[in-house]
């Protein structure tokens, strides 16, 4: 089934176009790899997906609806979550918090509930603590829960980004280069989590990856871009074999 | 009419430019914004006048005294409070300088209490009348000196290497130290000169002003309209800023209503920040995700 | 470092600390005479300003000095429905917290227009004064330089002059808003407002409506700190402009600090310390200033965290931020 329908997606920052009509679907359980030579246009993709720059011209569709003029936490609250190039944990809150952010819409209780400490306010909080709990022992994280994020090695804070942007079960997951700075081992761990992501829960997910080998392995379709255009798009093997990815791409490496 | 009060503007003006050039100066070195900046203000008022009428030297000694001394204060705060905690957010800063000014006004209470305290008039000249216009001496004093200053700061900065510091250093204090500046020197002898500089305001207005420890905050509060007004960090936006903020109070006074000169700065704030935040000169803050 | 948290056990003796120190309180009158009455009271205003202010400056991180233009709208709001509408002036209160509310609209319209860090603090400086100014020019609503008298009132045949009837009344509406206030920074929304701090973008993407986190913020510190003008209007019996200037703002910031940013408990402690000791300041001219001074700059390089993360690191009873988990 497809998930995700991006359509001629171009972004131009005064004068420099930094998408270049780009078109693609994502499908449910696949993985999209993203590849392409710094400043490609990757994370603005990824900006113009999930919200945070208003595309120039073009459309995306998440199951069939639109929302392409829609601000980021509509979109996010829709079921696209992505995670930061840079990092987007928050340091002084601890490891649970930083879960328990990502459950936000999934807790009950309006604001006058939670103000007068109503039951149906504490009753939905307790359940994602259990949940958010639950969420960190599968990663082997759980004794780690009252640590401050910002005190976690940056592996760690890593696989908690993503961990809070699971949490939800969004259909869609856009990860801006999960695996950057991560020793080889963490590394592995990384593609694991989202081998099984894709494979166990059926999410679709888009991987910004620099490391090539990493990519052939995990990813089931693979999009080159290089200057804001698509330049190539397929499978592994197809990639492996194109002309101008080797040009643009992977001649550099 | 007009011209009078474009002349009282103008003098009110000088003052308020030199307050946010001194603001910016600092600004500008450490990117920190002096809330305390108008007592520093309020401090050079009471030093020239301790010197002046207690200690009876004459004003031109005493006001050059009075600015050394806050250029050596300002040197200690830098050093002393501000740089251990540079690296931190914005509201310890903020609140380190407001505490500053708040010390200085206490021990300006201590020794005056609630006391209004006038100072002998400096320049006895008489005024002088071009037909309808009369020219005081005060004017005359206050637009002469912040004219000849403005002159001296800004040819400086062109003339010499200042500028291409004060410019590095505003744009990479990295990259500043990189190239092998030192840039510790540099934010100090930057937070010595706003404070004489905010210090010479002070001293300015003292003569035409009845002085009061809590002096300071209106100029402060004019001072950042100022700086608003002509964009944060630009040097000459921060000095025209600071002209047409006199101008738009005197005018604003005399043709709407004489209670708007008190808060034609709280307007010029509001109106800036809402519809063209960088101002007149500003660079306009770009959020990148 | 990892944080430990509170044992089951622990957190039961705490929540029967919470309610034990009001139930202690009430018996507070018997043991004063009518000026440590009247400076309790004060410190009851104090708690709710500084814990108002908290929520903006340390929960959510904004520079936003509007405070004391809430505190004095509250004061103002309750004044002139009392004396001008005769309203009775318990009602006054929640009005009072709503217009409070209504200056953390505007305040927070400013934060949602981008205008940040420096810009928001001497926006809502201006804010502050233009506030005052109003208080002085708008003589027919607001008495101008005379200020406005709090009319005489009595209840339950006690005339609210009486302090300790003062005392039990500002105590019931301080015990409420702390809870309250506990209760939101415990919840999601309180997370919301710690993660906007953090990460405003990051934040966004987790489906959390930052600008509705921004502005219920600034309506709650409002809110809680109009609610804290009403009962100043009646604490000093007549409302002037000259209680909303710099000198409240240095004073507030002091408690927020001494107490620790954005810490309750740290609220109540830094309100409860510097209400008593600059009374006796008071009669030295220039003595609060140089103390709010000192203090504001020594807890900075010193103590930067305040007394809430000394408590913390003293015994896990004192973490606020845990989580209620299902028994
Ligand atoms: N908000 C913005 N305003 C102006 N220009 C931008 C903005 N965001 C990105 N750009 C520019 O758009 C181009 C593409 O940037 P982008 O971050 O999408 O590249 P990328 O493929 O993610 O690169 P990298 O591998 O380095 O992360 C770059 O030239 C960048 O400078
Ligand atoms: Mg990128």
């Amino acid at each position: 089934m497809t998930l995700l329908d991006v359509k001629s997606l171009s972004v131009r920052f005064s004068g420099l176009t930094a998408l270049d009509d780009v078109s693609f679907t994502l499908e449910e359980g696949n993985v999209r790899a993203v590849i392409g030579p710094n400043g490609a246009g990757k994370s603005t993709l990824f900006n113009a997906i999930s919200g945070y720059v208003t595309p120039t011209s073009g459309t995306v569709h998440l199951h069939g609806h639109e929302l392409t003029q829609l601000t980021p936490h509509e979109i996010a609250e829709r079921g696209i979550r992505r995670t930061f190039q840079n990092g987007g944990l928050f340091p002084a809150l601890t490891v649970l918090e930083n879960v328990l952010t990502g459950l936000h819409a999934q807790t009950h209780g309006s604001f006058l509930d939670i103000l007068l400490g109503r039951s149906k306010a504490l009753k939905s909080e307790a359940e994602n603590i259990h949940r958010a709990r639950e969420l960190l022992k599968l990663m082997s994280m759980e004794h780690m829960a009252d640590t401050r994020a910002g005190d976690l090695s940056g592996g760690q804070q890593r696989i908690v980004e993503i961990v809070r942007t699971v949490a939800s079960d969004p259909p869609v997951l856009l990860l801006d280069e999960p695996a950057v700075g991560l020793s080889p081992e963490a590394r592995a761990q990384m593609m694991e989590i989202i081998h099984r992501l894709a494979g166990e829960k059926g999410v679709g997910i888009l991987l910004i990856e620099h490391a090539v080998e990493l990519v052939m392995a995990a990813a089931d379709r693979i999009l080159v871009m290089a200057a804001g255009a698509r330049i190539a798009e397929g499978t592994p093997e197809e990639i492996r074999e194109d002309r101008a990815v080797l040009e643009a791409y992977l001649g550099h490496s | 009419m007009l011209m009078q009060l474009t002349l009282g503007g103008l003098s009110q003006g000088m003052i308020y430019a030199l307050i946010a050039l001194s603001l910016t100066v600092v600004y500008r070195s450490t990117t920190v914004v002096n809330f305390g900046h108008g007592d520093f203000v309020m401090a050079g008022a009471f030093l020239s006048y301790v010197l002046v009428v207690l200690a009876g030297v004459a004003f031109l000694p005493a006001a050059a005294l009075a600015m050394i001394a806050m250029f050596v204060l300002g040197v200690m705060f830098n050093r002393g409070l501000i740089r251990p905690i540079l690296g931190g957010p914005h509201i310890g800063l903020a609140l380190m300088c407001i505490a500053a000014g708040y010390v200085l006004r206490g021990l300006a209470r201590m020794v005056w209490g609630r006391e209004v305290l006038p100072m002998p008039p400096v320049f006895d000249m008489d005024p002088i009348f071009v037909g309808e216009l009369v020219i005081t001496g005060d004017a005359v004093f206050i637009i002469g000196t912040v004219l000849v200053l403005l002159l001296l700061f800004f040819g400086l900065m062109a003339m010499t290497d200042l500028g291409k510091m004060v410019q590095a250093v505003y744009q990479s204090p990295r990259g500043a130290r990189l190239i092998g500046l030192n840039v510790d020197r540099f934010n100090d002898f930057s937070w010595g000169i706003g404070a004489a500089l905010g210090a010479l305001g002070g001293i300015l207005v003292a003569p035409v002003s009845l002085l009061h420890p809590d002096l300071g905050a209106s100029f402060l509060i004019k001072g950042f309209a100022a700086m608003t007004l002509g964009g944060f960090g630009s040097l000459g936006g921060a000095v025209l800023g600071g002209v047409l903020l006199g101008l738009a109070e005197q005018y604003a006074g005399a043709y709407i209503d004489s209670a708007l000169i008190e808060i034609t700065a709280y307007v010029v704030i509001v109106a800036v920040l809402f519809i063209r935040p960088q101002g007149l000169f500003g660079r306009k803050a770009v959020v990148k995700v | 470092m990892s944080q430990t948290m509170p044992t089951a056990t622990q957190r039961r003796l705490r929540t029967y600390a919470f309610w034990a120190v009001p139930v202690l309180l009430l018996l507070l009158p018997l043991a004063t005479n009518p000026y440590t009455q009247f400076i309790a009271n004060g410190m009851l205003i104090s708690v709710l300003v500084t814990l108002g202010f908290t929520l903006t400056i340390g929960n959510l991180g904004q520079l936003a000095f509007a405070n004391t233009a809430f505190f004095g709208i509250g004061a103002y709001a309750s004044a002139i429905l009392a004396a001008k509408l005769g309203v009775p002036w318990l009602l006054t209160i929640p009005l009072a917290g709503a217009f409070g509310a209504l200056g953390g609209f505007l305040a927070s319209a400013a934060a949602l227009r981008g205008i940040r860090t420096y810009y928001l603090a001497i926006i809502t400086l201006a804010f502050g004064e233009l506030m005052r100014w109003a208080y002085l020019h708008a003589k027919p609503v607001t008495g101008g330089t005379d200020g406005m008298p709090m009319p005489r009132e009595a209840l339950f045949g006690i005339s609210l002059g009486d302090d300790s009837l003062k005392f039990y009344i500002f105590l019931g509406v301080t015990v409420l808003l702390v809870k309250a206030t506990l209760n939101l920074m415990r919840s999601r929304f309180g997370r919301a407002v710690m993660a906007v701090r953090e990460n405003e973008i990051a934040t966004a993407s987790l489906a959390i409506p930052t600008a509705r986190v921004i502005l219920v913020t600034f309506m709650w510190s409002g809110f809680v700190v109009g609610c804290a003008g009403a009962l100043f209007a009646r604490h000093v019996g007549h409302v002037f402009p000259e209680s909303f200037g710099m000198l409240h703002l240095i004073a507030s910031f002091a408690m927020v600090l001494v107490g620790g940013l954005g810490s309750v408990l740290g609220a109540v402690l830094g309100a409860v310390l510097l209400t008593a000791l600059p009374e006796y300041l008071r009669a030295f001219p220039g003595m609060e200033e140089l103390f709010f001074g000192l203090i504001v700059a020594g807890v900075l390089v010193a103590m930067p965290m305040g007394l809430a993360s000394l408590l913390r690191r003293l015994s896990p009873v004192f973490v606020e931020r845990f989580y209620r988990e299902a028994p």
